[in-house]
């Protein structure tokens, strides 16, 4: 029943358009005043303890981090080196751009910001070259959204944020831990590589059927100069996992590491960022980050009163009951979030349905990395589909097309996607091969 | 006087995530080098370089002198400072976003209802967390409770919570007193990306899409 009445407040709030944020700590503030004893003033201090976890902080390093390198000047070295790497096979400037979006959104950390860095140097160049507008927008679309998956990504880090300090219990009765942040790093590896690597795919097989253009062959000097200029950016994924995989920095200091790293890079060795512009950088890093933040601290608030009503248990305990198999269950999440991504932005959904999905994944038996992973490839296809696919609108931006025909583009690459969901759900190895590969 | 307020916001936000990064840098680059410095000092010392021993194991106590335990306290209380600071901040520059599927759909004069009933729910939220956050500031400066490594007196770092909603209260009702008498609200652009020869119609794109609430500025997309 409180469960409803919650849902209910929430979902009502949200849809008036009013910041999650505040959606999320007003259903907090209502329920219980009026339907609980719990003292109002512990909220107050929820609110500051929220985010005092050392965890918590990688977010906002990363964000810098991603922010001093999410410039058009990294873009053009990664097509180049992306180019001279692949552009002479079928696909050509396509199958760059799969790539270079791949390498380019790992380091940027941003989904819109690297549809935007790498489609509008190479759809021009692709459109120049006698590729179909089309073709090229459905790449970026869908290729943008990698970033996400591989490492560092700032949704990982929600997730292990969101299910934290658990203490579920498996099939068997023991406790489960939850997923690090460490671990979900190496977990996402893999996956990531092979959803570009089927992204582009798609595209190989795309371009041979309908023989776009290919490039010339790059010679051997050629290659190594372009991966000479793309490898200080590149080093930055170096950085961060192999310092986590090493033991040497915890993740969050991995991400401060790879924030002066970034600005090194950035300022020093690229110079295409002026010491007057980091000022500028660092308020728009603070901004976001802390807009997220807040996310964070008022879904924490959240889930504690949906703890405090034993939701998550209870849930559990009702689809243990009904007898769902983990599959169904699986099928049931990804459903439910594929709904969710029309709404919401994968921050704010992890942080809502984390906390109530995780304690029931880990009851049928799913491990807790291959949940998380499983979650942040949904979201992927969230991004690439309306009403609020960001990435859908910010393609529609750069190539001037309508989102239905957009839209209509993007299916070749979304349906590759979705079956790479399927596989990512159902294939519990592709996440955890690494992760146990490497012992952790 | 609205102005500097602006300024102090920016300037104070940005400093707090740069001296964040660098404490955590320097406490990282710090515990390394005190790696480095004892293993060298082994080193010489077996193959029997005593002046070199001895200087790395002077250089070794040097270091270790200065005390960085503190570094992972001091991060964690900028940056809570950085959030809350930052959230009021994040108003300001429209970067909370809701959802605007179902708002965005409906003719304006209820749109201009439900967007100020938004901006009005949102200082509402915050200004109860700043009467709340001061009665527990006030409570808490009674006690004499202090931070773990910092000894800083509790009830000045949890002055954030007071400050930064009040401030944030402050600015949702300044966002809404300015789309009260404009019809316009601040719009934060995603995708924004330096460096790019060419121009991109991007913040329009998604300016007039249903990630962001449509204001009351352009009546032509409502036909």
């Amino acid at each position: 029943m409180s469960a409803l009445i919650i849902f209910g407040l929430l979902i009502v709030l949200m849809l008036t358009g009013m910041p999650i944020s505040i959606s999320l700590g007003l259903t907090v503030l209502t329920f219980l005043f009026t339907m609980t004893e719990v003292p109002i003033d512990t909220v107050a201090l929820k609110l500051f303890t929220g985010i005092e976890k050392f965890e918590i902080m990688a977010i906002p390093f990363f964000i810098l981090a991603g922010n001093f390198l999410t410039h058009g000047g990294v873009a053009k070295r990664m097509i180049n080196f992306a180019t001279s790497m692949v552009g002479h096979w079928h696909g050509g400037l396509g199958l760059a751009g799969v790539i270079a979006c791949a390498l380019f959104a790992a380091v940027s950390g941003s989904s819109p910001a690297t549809v935007v860095a790498i489609g509008s140097v190479i759809l021009p160049a692709m459109v120049a070259q006698g590729f179909p507008k089309q073709f090229g927008a459905g790449v970026i679309t869908t290729s943008g959204a990698l970033g996400i998956l591989i490492p560092p990504s700032i949704v990982m880090v929600m997730y292990a944020v969101a299910t934290s300090g658990m203490q579920v219990q498996g099939p068997d009765g023991n406790i489960v831990d939850s997923a690090s942040v460490g671990e979900l790093f190496m977990a996402g590896v893999v996956p990531g590589l092979m959803l570009a690597g089927f992204l582009a795919f798609t595209t190989w097989y795309r371009a041979r059927k309908f023989g776009y253009p290919r490039l010339a062959k790059a010679n051997l000097l050629g290659r190594w100069k372009a991966f000479r200029e793309a490898m200080w950016g590149l080093l930055l994924i170096v950085v961060v996992i192999g310092g986590i995989y090493s033991g040497i920095f915890t993740p969050t200091e991995a991400a401060a590491m790879s924030a002066v790293y970034a600005f090194i890079v950035a300022v020093f060795v690229y110079k295409d960022l002026r010491l007057s512009d980091v000022p500028r950088i660092l308020l728009q890093s603070a901004n976001m980050s802390a807009m997220l933040l807040y996310i964070i601290t008022n879904a924490v608030l959240f889930s504690f009163l949906l703890a405090h009503e034993n939701i998550p248990q209870a849930l559990g305990q009702w689809m243990v009951d009904a007898g769902l198999n983990w599959w169904v269950f699986l099928i049931i999440v990804n459903l439910l979030l594929l709904a969710a991504g029309n709404f919401m932005e994968p921050s704010s959904i992890v942080l809502i349905m984390a906390p109530i999905l995780f304690p029931v994944a880990v009851r049928l038996g799913i491990d807790p990395v291959h949940f998380g992973i499983m979650i942040v490839v949904n979201m992927e296809v969230g991004m690439c589909h309306p009403p609020v696919g960001l990435n859908l609108y910010v393609a529609s931006g750069i190539t001037k097309m309508g989102i239905t025909e957009l839209t209509v583009a993007v299916w070749p690459w979304l349906l590759t996607m979705l079956m790479f969901l399927l596989l990512v759900t159902y294939v519990p190895w592709i996440s955890l091969a690494l992760p146990h590969a490497l012992g952790m | 006087m609205l102005r500097l307020l602006d300024r102090l916001e920016e300037v104070l936000i940005a400093t707090l995530i740069a001296a964040a990064t660098l404490i955590i840098f320097a406490s990282v680059a710090h515990r390394y080098t005190l790696g480095l410095l004892a293993d060298s000092v082994a080193w010489f010392r077996t193959h029997e370089m005593a002046g070199l021993s001895a200087a790395a194991k002077s250089a070794y106590f040097g270091v270790r002198w200065i005390n960085l335990v503190w570094a992972q306290e001091l991060t964690i209380i900028l940056f809570v400072w950085m959030a809350k600071f930052g959230a009021a901040y994040g108003v300001r520059t429209g970067i909370h976003v809701g959802i605007d599927v179902l708002i965005n759909r409906m003719d304006p004069p209820k749109r201009r209802f439900f967007i100020l009933l938004g901006l009005g729910a949102g200082a509402l939220f915050t200004g109860i967390i700043a009467t709340l956050g001061s009665s527990f500031v006030y409570h808490m400066a009674q006690g004499s409770a202090i931070s773990p490594d910092l000894g800083l007196p509790m009830w000045l770092v949890y002055m954030a919570i007071p400050l930064g909603s009040s401030l944030m209260c402050f600015r949702f009702l300044q966002v809404a007193y300015g789309f009260w008498h404009t019809g316009e609200l601040p719009h934060h652009d995603h995708g924004h990306v330096d460096g790019l020869d060419t121009e991109n119609g991007v913040e329009d794109a998604i300016l007039h899409s249903d990630l962001s609430p449509r204001d009351m500025t352009d009546q032509a997309k409502d036909k």
